[in-house]
């Protein structure tokens, strides 16, 4: 599929921000097998005293940009044309968790991809005992079957709700809620995947905004979008789940990052000189080109 | 103590020898005697000399070098439940004595090891073959919060990792030196290390005149040429960075910046312009290449760390990544601190450096391998167990570590099943008993346990070794008593050798020659700090001479709502200062802003200033609790007076006129300006109270003056005369602008030179306005106007030089 993507983010500033530095993490990237970008660009009013361009740790496209002057707004504007084909989840060549846990031994390695980067706790998703025995009913057979389980499960007992939390909210926190948004759940598989010893991380993406004909229209369409993606063996690799939908990823998400959870790969972070609080807005269309 | 109860031969009395009545713990190396009693070598010479002191006068020596500790003002921060506190400093009297043939081999074992973590950190955040062998387990790495993603890859700028390292070490019952742990974030105690030397030898200044003690000075030198090279190459320079005053070695970083000459930074100083980090200063931003940090890496940026944090700089990643900083040491080197670790480096020694370690580390079995784990499980009797990723030494962190031997049967279960279910997560390590080494009480010489921080910095030349360091000690014979934070004591540690030694300090010798270099650019921070010191200690000042002119009417007169008195009540009410109290909180609360403004800046601060400052404080406090208005006011604003005065004078006379005594200058005359504009407004008003003019002049201090200077009563016009408008009195507001012109004329142009700034320009008006009225131009408006306008000149100032 090939998509036109636009994305606008914009900031109030209740009292002028004196000046300010942020990392924005909105480009898609081109990942092999995956999505090709075949063209992007991205751009700040008022223009940055300072802007840099580089790659995280896990890959990520970062813009690193610096305001050194009073400024009330802040709009951020991307557009980028991406192709994406994944491929059709094949035969499930996964193992099971102890021939899992046999099998990351074996992963010599610290690259970016490394499922060892994914296992421990991090910022937003700790190891929680509540959530681990939640996840530990999707147990069955082969690692990508047990993703799967707990996939469907929280799409059919959490409730999205907008309103219930924010991007501060922790794993643990939207787990008792039993609600809340892509961010929420994805954190929530993430968590209960790696309670039972399976590596598990943040996608950070688009999904497309208009449903084919007879279809349902997909929530979290009008924001940027989460996944999960959990390491299913040396076989199987990174395998992708939207436990927001209850499906796989399919050729309707398209990737910008990826994190051990929300914090490493969140749209915008930045520190401001400012004494007042923020608003923020933001604005995505997801537009197919038809070939 | 009885005296004579023993002869020698010579008549001389004498006390029954120290040594002889030391009884060291069966079964325990001893670091002064050897297992049959007799004194080792190194301290020999050392016992002697204490025998011929005598426990009476070792005691009064010893009371010498606490009260010198107590002068420097040295103290540690203590958390406890009720908050953080300030500690004396808890000196152990007698150093540890180690003979500079086993501090050889000790060295050797430590420079092994630098270089060991060197290669290690170099390989994990670079190539990661040791993980790609197998030798490191990867999951160790990727769980550890101190590998720390954003800097994998990144070759520090100037090639190092590692600058400056501490090992903990302790010996074992075999008399073998073990390492207990490391310290490759941000070492502390190097500066407590020199302070427990200089207190010590002001104790025995004698004995260690004659022993050959090794000196500590050259290591610091060596290791401030070092950063000062490395600062000439980045074309920036070297800068200590602090979490700030509230930190718990908040002192030592002071004591080190102030000793080394060295810039001290919080991260609100710093900023990151085009890639480059710099500091604010008043003369704009300048580079930084080097930067010493004392604060732990994950907090050194919230854009690229913890987000949390509120103590970094933004963008700092970013110029580490770019090469145009030295982090000292390296961000994310704080791995090597990682317990668990320690399990590994016997392999990793062999595979890096073919060689097996000099210096072994405390035996240590990391549960996340099954081997491992099934030794730790079947002697956990004999094991200190605590978890893997931890980065404190075993025996501070009693919280989470605990000793397998001390557990009950249920508790001992449950540690099982812990491990058996999550292996990964703990670490088994053999539960050592450390040597002692001697302490001073009641006369007496007993045994404690010690262990030893080592220093190594690096130079040009290769890691230099501190020759001495640090010695923690524990107060009972408990080995988890030693951490400071549970009320352990601190030594000085002397290498003692047969030969005479080199006599080193900081300062340059008289063949070095010399430039003479003006001090580095005010950080803008430092620069608002020491503008309020001096607008606190003025504001102090001025508020105590209206009080005392206060008290003075009240204690004389049998009307205390005569007008006059009603009339300071009145005119000090809106200030905050409510004279019914005879020590206001207000005035109390002005000092206390005076003593914290000064505290963010310590490493400014001679112990002198400092502790004038704090006898300031004291004094008001004390005051506040016994003080009764009249009388007993007047008598205590008059002591106040004097201690504000002689904390002046110490600033006057002793503080070197540049940057930062101008700004200090200048907030002195700005308050003095505005409160003598007020005063005079209030009291020289039309309608003012009978005896107001002469108040008025009390106040400022001008009494005798007016009658040498006007052979007539004190008038309105005489007054005004004399404390507005003469520039020859010192308390004249004319006279305070024409300082205030004088010193914010020579601050940095910011604008470029020949700029006029718009303080410079402002003052410049209101000086000229000024100088040319006359007492009768001089209505209370004019001067109310006045005061704020002078108030106004603060304001530019700092837009000009504290954003």
């Amino acid at each position: 599929m090939l998509y036109d993507i636009k994305l606008h983010l914009h900031y109030d500033y209740a009292a002028a921000a004196g000046g300010g530095r942020h990392q924005v993490r909105v480009m898609p990237q081109t990942i092999a097998g995956v999505q090709r970008v075949i063209a992007a660009s991205l751009s700040f009013q008022p223009t940055p005293a300072e802007r840099a361009d580089f790659s995280d740790f896990f890959g990520n496209n970062v813009t690193s940009i610096a305001f050194r002057d009073a400024h009330e707004t802040l709009d951020i504007r991307m557009s980028a044309r991406v192709s994406v084909s994944r491929p059709e989840p094949g035969l499930d060549v996964s193992p099971d968790i102890s021939g899992l846990k046999s099998e990351l031994d074996t992963v010599r390695s610290l690259s970016p991809s490394a499922p060892h980067h994914f296992l421990a706790a991090s910022d937003h998703v700790g190891i929680d005992a509540a959530i681990t025995a939640y996840a530990r009913d999707s147990l069955s057979g082969s690692t990508v079957a047990t993703a799967v389980d707990l996939c469907n499960r929280i799409h059919r007992d959490f409730a999205y709700d907008g309103k219930a939390t924010t991007v501060q909210t922790r794993a643990s926190d939207a787990f008792a809620l039993k609600r809340g948004v892509c961010q929420d759940f994805s954190h929530i598989m993430i968590a209960g995947l790696r309670g039972l010893g399976i590596p598990a991380g943040y996608v950070s993406g688009f999904l497309r905004t208009i449903p084919p004909k007879g279809k349902p229209r997909l929530e979290g369409a009008d924001a940027m979008h989460a996944w999960i993606r959990a390491w299913c063996g040396r076989d199987a690799g990174w395998q992708e789940f939207d436990p927001t939908n209850g499906m796989r990823a399919s050729n309707d998400h398209i990737t910008v990052g990826y994190g051990r959870d929300y914090s490493d790969v969140a749209p915008i972070v930045g520190v401001l000189k400012t004494t007042g609080g923020q608003v923020g807005e933001q604005a995505v269309d997801v537009i197919p080109v038809a070939a | 103590m009885a005296k004579g109860n023993q002869r020698r031969a010579g008549g001389r009395p004498r006390a029954q020898s120290l040594l002889e009545r030391y009884r060291p713990i069966e079964g325990i190396a001893d670091e002064m005697v050897d297992a049959s009693g007799n004194a080792r070598p190194a301290w020999r010479s050392f016992i002697g000399a204490l025998d011929d002191l005598g426990a009476e006068r070792l005691g009064q020596r010893f009371a010498r070098a606490d009260q010198y500790l107590r002068d420097a003002g040295v103290y540690y921060r203590v958390y406890e439940q009720a908050g953080a506190n300030e500690r004396e400093w808890p000196l152990a009297h007698v150093p540890l004595l180690i003979d500079e043939k086993e501090w050889a081999e000790i060295s050797a074992g430590l420079v092994q090891r630098a270089d060991l973590f060197e290669a290690i950190l170099a390989d994990v955040y670079g190539p990661n073959r040791l993980v790609e062998k197998g030798i490191l387990p990867a999951g160790l790495i990727a769980a550890s919060p101190e590998y720390l993603r954003p800097v994998a890859g990144v070759r520090p700028a100037n090639g190092h990792f590692l600058h400056m390292v501490a090992f903990e070490l302790g010996r074992g019952p075999d008399g073998r030196w073990w390492v207990l742990g490391d310290r490759t974030q941000a070492p502390s105690g190097a500066g407590f290390a020199l302070e427990n030397r200089v207190a010590t030898t002001r104790a025995l200044s004698d004995v260690y005149g004659e022993m050959h003690v090794h000196r500590l000075a050259g290591f610091f030198r060596r290791f401030r040429d070092a950063l000062n090279g490395m600062a000439k190459e980045s074309g920036g320079r070297v800068a200590i960075l602090t979490p700030g005053p509230l930190n718990e070695t908040y002192y030592e970083h002071a004591y080190i910046a102030r000793y080394l000459g060295i810039m001290l930074l919080e991260g609100e100083d710093l900023t990151v312009s085009g890639g480059r980090l710099m500091v604010r200063t008043v003369s704009g931003l300048m580079p930084i290449g080097v930067l010493w940090r004392r604060l732990d890496a994950a907090f050194a940026d919230p854009l690229e760390l913890r987000p949390e944090s509120q103590i970094g700089t933004p963008g700092l990643v970013e110029a580490i990544r770019r090469g145009t900083v030295s982090a000292v040491n390296a961000l994310g080197s704080g791995l090597m601190e990682t317990r668990a670790l320690l399990s590994f480096l016997p392999r990793i020694a062999r595979e890096l450096k073919g060689d097996d370690l000099n210096l072994p580390s405390i035996a240590t079995w990391w549960c996340g391998q099954e081997a491992a784990r099934a030794h730790v499980l079947a002697n956990i009797d004999r094991m200190v167990v605590g978890p893997a990723l931890s980065t404190r030494l075993a025996f501070e962190d009693d919280g989470a570590t605990r000793l397998g031997s001390s557990l009950s049967a249920g508790e001992r279960a449950e540690l099982v099943a812990r491990i058996e279910a999550d292996g990964d997560g703990f670490v088994g390590q053999e539960a050592v008993t450390l040597s002692t080494t001697p302490v001073f009480v009641g006369g007496l010489l007993e045994p404690r346990p010690a262990s030893l921080r080592v220093y190594l910095a690096r130079t040009p030349e290769g890691w230099a070794v501190m020759p001495g360091g640090f010695a923690r000690i524990g107060f009972s014979l408990d080995p988890t008593a030693i951490a400071m934070q549970r009320g352990g004591q601190a030594a000085d540690v002397w290498v003692v050798s047969d030969r005479p030694v080199e006599r080193e300090t900081l300062l340059p010798q008289e063949h070095d020659g010399f430039t003479r270099t003006m001090p580095g650019s005010l950080p803008s921070r430092a620069a608002e700090n020491l503008t309020w010191l001096g607008r606190y200690i003025e504001r102090s000042e001025d508020t105590v001479r209206v009080l005392r002119a206060y008290h003075v009417r009240l204690a004389e007169t049998s009307d205390p709502d005569m007008p006059l008195l009603a009339d300071i009540r009145d005119y000090l009410e809106p200030f905050g200062i409510e004279v019914e109290t005879a020590i206001p909180p207000g005035l109390i609360g002005t000092l206390d802003s005076a003593v914290y403004s000064a505290g963010q800046i310590r490493d400014r601060f001679s112990p002198d200033g400092w502790l004038a400052l704090k006898d300031l404080s004291k004094t008001i406090h004390k005051f506040a609790e016994t003080v009764a208005p009249g009388d007993d006011a007047t008598r205590a604003m008059t002591v106040m007076l004097r201690k504000l005065a002689g904390f002046s004078g110490l600033l006057h006379e002793n503080m070197y006129r540049f940057t930062g005594w101008r700004f200090l200058e200048i907030g002195r005359r700005l308050e003095r300006g505005i409160q003598i504009a007020r005063t005079l407004s209030q009291l020289t008003r039309n309608g003012a109270p009978e005896g107001a003019l002469d108040m008025m002049l009390e106040i400022g201090d001008s009494v005798m003056t007016h009658r040498r200077q006007y052979p007539v009563q004190a008038g309105r016009r005489t007054v005004i005369d004399l404390l507005a408008l003469d520039p020859l009195n010192p308390r004249s507001i004319l006279f305070q602008l024409e300082r205030l012109k004088a010193e914010i004329g020579m601050l940095p142009s910011i604008g470029g030179e020949g700029h006029m700034s718009a303080a410079a320009k402002e003052i410049l008006q209101l000086n000229t306005a000024i100088a040319v009225m006359e007492p009768s131009d001089m209505s209370a408006g004019t001067l109310d106007d006045l005061a704020g306008q002078i108030g106004g000149l603060y304001n530019s100032l700092a837009k000009a030089y504290f954003g």
